[in-house]
């Protein structure tokens, strides 16, 4: 287990090497200039170009170790920079440093996603089971009803819809924003639908193989009660299916969805994502993808870790 | 068992996360912007809703009347002008204090308008103050000496220079501090408009030691408690913060996160409270404003809502008292509501404008709407227009020759735009349809031409008489060698459906009266920067905004060297007009001049073909938020604005 952890670990700075080296590339290629106004009026050519060069945007390959530098805390330890992991400013918010931005951020898409994921698997493993235990029935048709609907609904529809419903007729949550649980309701339902949807499908695949297993013959036979049979012995082993896919899941759902974050203006990263491209503003670009990319390796860290916990027998190492 | 660890854990974690504490409390204004601010420095501004803040966080020398832009007393008191209308003398307000108790001096000023016209700062409207005596000299000289260090930095000397700039600032450049409370500003030549400039956001000043972060032992000087920064000895630059010089370029280099809460300090009617990215914005009175009886609302808070239909519905649940910014695809559908209401109530709202009511309070005396009604969604003309650019360039940017660079083609293709039919049926704003460049009525003593109208006979005789006509009935135009006109390279931006409709009505248009093709380029707006840029297209979509009351701020987009131009369009009968106008001291006459050349743009030149009047919809309940403007120019103070607090 430590071996795995400490090469996984080892692993990461290289990963995310080749995903700085990628993401700079096509960054760089954006056309445009982060620095100018998409509309509006144009700097004097002398004021761009003393711009470029101030946030080295003139010459790539000083941009690039630059960067990586300050980002990595390298020229922190070298005594050239004064802190360490420093993501440098925005480039087209001035007032704020990436690191600033991504403080503020992240949390947010991290808690919304996190209760979107819990959603998911409370929704999507209760139906599952449902649905399991008696196939074909109106339950189990109801649930995969539920699935299709939560998988094939764009999130914009069901989030203007819950808008609509819960908060401008019923009155009952707010609209937009973030602040306390009642902000929070909304966006993470809309969020968690097609993870649970996805979920109830894998839950009830493996609860339906399961419970034809001789080992649950066995377990009725010896008299165990029903609930026991199903919920210790069967969802036990139905869930590893589940667990891996909950690892890349999270990591999805607490890095932010654009269109989720923009329904109900959540401030989460997501949003910059998207912006960020848009108005290539290089450094939040850089910023936002090293952090989702160190986010995902460590999600799938623990979802290895947490695999080989609950079945001994899996080896990863 | 495992299973429910690992739950339990994860819950903690959330919880952890989570941090719910409900701080969005109420303030007395509520209003939303789409985009967070993207800037508080206000030389570094150029948006309208960073001017918005400016002028709520920041109080310049004067200020505009909003309604009919008259200038005001502000920071200081109305200038002494001088007989030669060169020299403006300023007398700065003894009672005026920034946010930290400081006072408010005449050094402030100067240090922020030498901010301004460093090329240090890369401010976006530095040009706009070259009026100022000597102040395009100093430009240009800074500018040339960076170029030259550049070409050998050493070490020590990017300070040398910096010195060397500073004394050549105060010697060259008309701005002087003639005491503490008093400022004078030369100017180049007599500008009616001076003063205008003055009132506008980049104007407005900075406090030194907060935007340098000077060391916090300064403030403690017994020198600096009497007299402000200007009474102690200046911290070299290596001890401040937030500014420095770079070794390499040698400019003066500024870091932008003084202007946060906690550390940004100003002297307008707020501070700033709070500030949250892309989230909210608070600001509450200022202690120390001069005159705290003007401000009606005790705080304003600033949401960040990217989705219109998001912000439409949050309006609906009443938490907001006012959208600045409404691009709903469905707020033409809302504005027919709206007129529904106004047509069912027509009596009684001729009745109450006789005797003099205004608009919003008329409606808010009136009974509620219902069931598909609705008064709560405003239109207002904006100080801008919506147009499309002719690429005047002789050659296309591959090489081919250019059409458009014959006026008598501009003509043809500016007479066949029907623009009723597209404020009508395509926008379905009904925006005021206009024949030039400067919005109607929005410039006090300027009378806007009439230019070209809506004639496609006349557009085809324009063609003909250039020899472009069908010559083979196929009901497309050759000319007299029989090849076809080009196929037209309309450029538009994706960013909004708008400019798609629109160009696609055009197209029709143009290909059912004149006899072309038109193809349509849809890019988006950064390509389309590039592609103006490089006078990669024939007609393109295009709008400018005004940025100070004077019909220059539109005209100059028509001078052969603006930056602005991105038509290509050269004409040096314009160019002299122009520049007759800026010579021109007596001001009607000056209006006349820049009148004449108007007209002859858009009855003669047609460098561009004006659609409508921009618009802004903003979304409040009349009668409950009171004190908005709706000149024109809509520049709103937001410590005007004030909103009743009842049913609550």
């Amino acid at each position: 287990m430590t071996r795995l952890i400490v090469h996984r670990l080892l692993q990461l700075p290289l990963i995310l090497l080749v995903i700085y080296t990628i993401t700079f590339t096509l960054a760089w290629l954006i056309p445009g200039n982060p620095l100018e106004n998409p509309e509006g009026r144009r700097p004097p050519p002398e004021i761009v170009a003393a711009m470029k060069a101030q946030y080295n945007l003139d010459n790539p390959v000083v941009f690039y170790f630059d960067y990586l530098g300050k980002a990595t805390g390298i020229s922190w330890l070298i005594g050239r920079h004064d802190r360490p992991f420093d993501l440098g400013p925005s480039l087209r918010h001035e007032n704020w440093s990436v690191n600033e931005i991504l403080a503020g951020s992240v949390p947010v898409s991290m808690t919304l996603g996190l209760t979107a994921i819990l959603l998911a698997c409370l929704i999507g493993i209760t139906t599952g089971v449902i649905g399991a235990l008696k196939p074909g029935s109106i339950a189990d048709l109801s649930t995969l009803l539920l699935a299709l609907v939560g998988i094939s609904l764009p999130p914009f529809v069901v989030g203007t819809l819950l808008l609509v419903v819960f908060s401008v007729w019923l009155g009952w949550l707010p609209v937009g924003g973030w602040g306390g649980v009642s902000y929070l309701i909304l966006p993470a339902i809309t969020l968690s639908l097609p993870f649970a949807a996805y979920i109830a499908r894998l839950t009830r695949f493996g609860m339906i193989e399961q419970l034809n297993a001789d080992y649950i013959r066995t377990a009725r036979a010896k008299g165990l009660p029903e609930y026991k049979v199903v919920l210790k012995h069967a969802l036990k082993n139905a869930f590893l299916p589940v667990l891996s896919y909950l690892g890349p899941a999270s990591a999805a759902a607490m890095t932010g969805s654009f269109v989720v974050e923009r329904v109900f203006a959540v401030p989460g990263v997501g949003t910059h994502f998207v912006d960020a491209v848009l108005s290539k503003d290089l450094t939040l670009i850089m910023g936002v993808v090293l952090t989702y990319a160190a986010m995902l390796i460590v999600f799938n860290l623990i979802v290895d870790v947490l695999y080989r916990w609950v079945d001994p027998r899996i080896s990863l190492a | 068992m495992k299973l429910i660890v690992t739950l339990m854990l994860l819950v903690a974690m959330l919880t952890a996360l989570a941090r719910l504490d409900d701080s969005t409390s109420r303030a007395d204004l509520v209003y939303v912007n789409r985009g967070d601010v993207f800037t508080l420095d206000p030389q570094r501004m150029s948006y309208l809703k960073d001017f918005r803040m400016a002028y709520a966080l920041y109080e310049g020398l004067v200020r505009w009347d909003n309604t009919d832009f008259t200038i005001q007393p502000a920071a200081s008191e109305l200038p002494d002008i001088s007989a030669d209308r060169l020299t403006y003398t300023f007398h700065i307000k003894p009672e005026a204090k920034w946010s930290n108790g400081d006072p408010v001096t005449s050094h402030d000023f100067l240090y922020a308008w030498k901010r301004l016209l460093f090329p240090d700062t890369a401010a976006d409207y530095s040009n706009l103050f070259f009026i100022i005596d000597g102040a395009s000299e100093f430009w240009a000289w800074r500018n040339e000496q960076l170029a030259e260090f550049a070409q050998d930095p050493s070490a020590g000397r990017a300070t040398q220079l910096w010195n060397l700039a500073q004394a050549h600032f105060e010697r060259s450049v008309g701005i002087r501090a003639l005491d503490d409370h008093t400022l004078e500003i030369r100017l180049r030549q007599p500008t009616a408009y001076f003063l205008d400039l003055v009132c506008f956001a980049p104007s407005s000043p900075v406090h030194r030691p907060s935007v340098e972060g000077w060391p916090e032992s300064i403030a403690s000087d017994p020198r600096y408690q009497e007299r402000g920064w200007i009474g102690v000895e200046l911290p070299t630059l290596d001890r401040c913060q937030w500014a420095g010089l770079n070794p390499k370029t040698g400019r003066f280099e500024q870091k932008h996160q003084w202007a946060r809460p906690g550390r940004l300090v100003s002297n307008g009617p707020y501070i700033l409270a709070e500030w949250r990215f892309q989230r909210d914005m608070r600001l509450v009175k200022n202690p120390y404003f001069h005159t705290p009886e003007i401000v009606k609302s005790d705080s304003i808070l600033a949401l960040t809502i990217a989705d219109t239909n998001t912000s439409t519905l949050a309006f609906a649940t009443g938490r907001l008292d006012w959208l600045t910014d409404v691009n709903a695809e469905y707020q033409a559908d809302m504005l027919q509501q709206k007129l529904a209401y106004e047509q069912r109530y027509a009596n009684e709202l001729a009745e109450m404008s006789i005797k003099g009511r205004s608009l919003d309070d008329m409606l808010g005396a009136l009974p509620p709407p219902e069931e598909g009604e609705r008064r709560d969604i405003h239109i207002f003309p904006a100080f801008g227009t919506d147009f499309f650019s002719f690429n005047c360039r002789p050659f296309l940017a591959d090489g081919r020759s250019n059409p458009f660079s014959l006026p008598a083609v501009r003509r043809a293709f500016a007479l066949c735009v029907n623009k009723q039919t597209i404020v009508e049926q395509v926008t379905r704003l009904n925006e005021p349809v206009v024949t030039t460049l400067i919005p109607p009525d929005s410039i006090p003593g300027y009378n806007n031409p009439v230019g070209l109208g809506y004639d496609p006979n006349r557009g085809r005789q324009e063609l003909e008489s250039i020899g472009w006509k069908d010559r083979n009935s196929d009901g497309l135009i050759e000319n007299e060698n029989g090849e076809l006109f080009p196929i037209i390279d309309l450029l538009w931006t994706t960013n909004t459906s708008r400019y798609k409709w629109i160009s696609l009505e055009l197209k029709a248009q143009w290909e059912q009266a004149l006899g072309v093709r038109v193809e349509l380029r849809g890019v988006d707006t950064r390509f389309y920067k590039e592609d103006l840029k490089q006078g990669n297209f024939m007609i393109a979509r295009g709008r400018w905004y005004g940025d100070y009351g004077d019909p220059t701020t539109f005209l100059d987009l028509c001078r052969s060297t603006d930056g602005n131009n991105d038509r290509g369009y050269e004409n040096e009968y314009v160019d002299a007009m122009l520049d007759a106008a800026a010579l021109e001291l007596d001001p009607a006459r000056r209006m006349k001049i820049l009148e004449d050349c108007e007209r002859f743009l858009f009855t003669e030149e047609m460098p561009l073909i004006p659609i409508c009047q921009l618009v802004q919809v903003y979304m409040y309940e009349p009668g409950r938020v009171k004190g908005l403007t709706q000149h024109p120019r809509l520049v709103q103070y937001l410590w005007q604005i004030e909103v009743r607090k009842d049913e609550e």
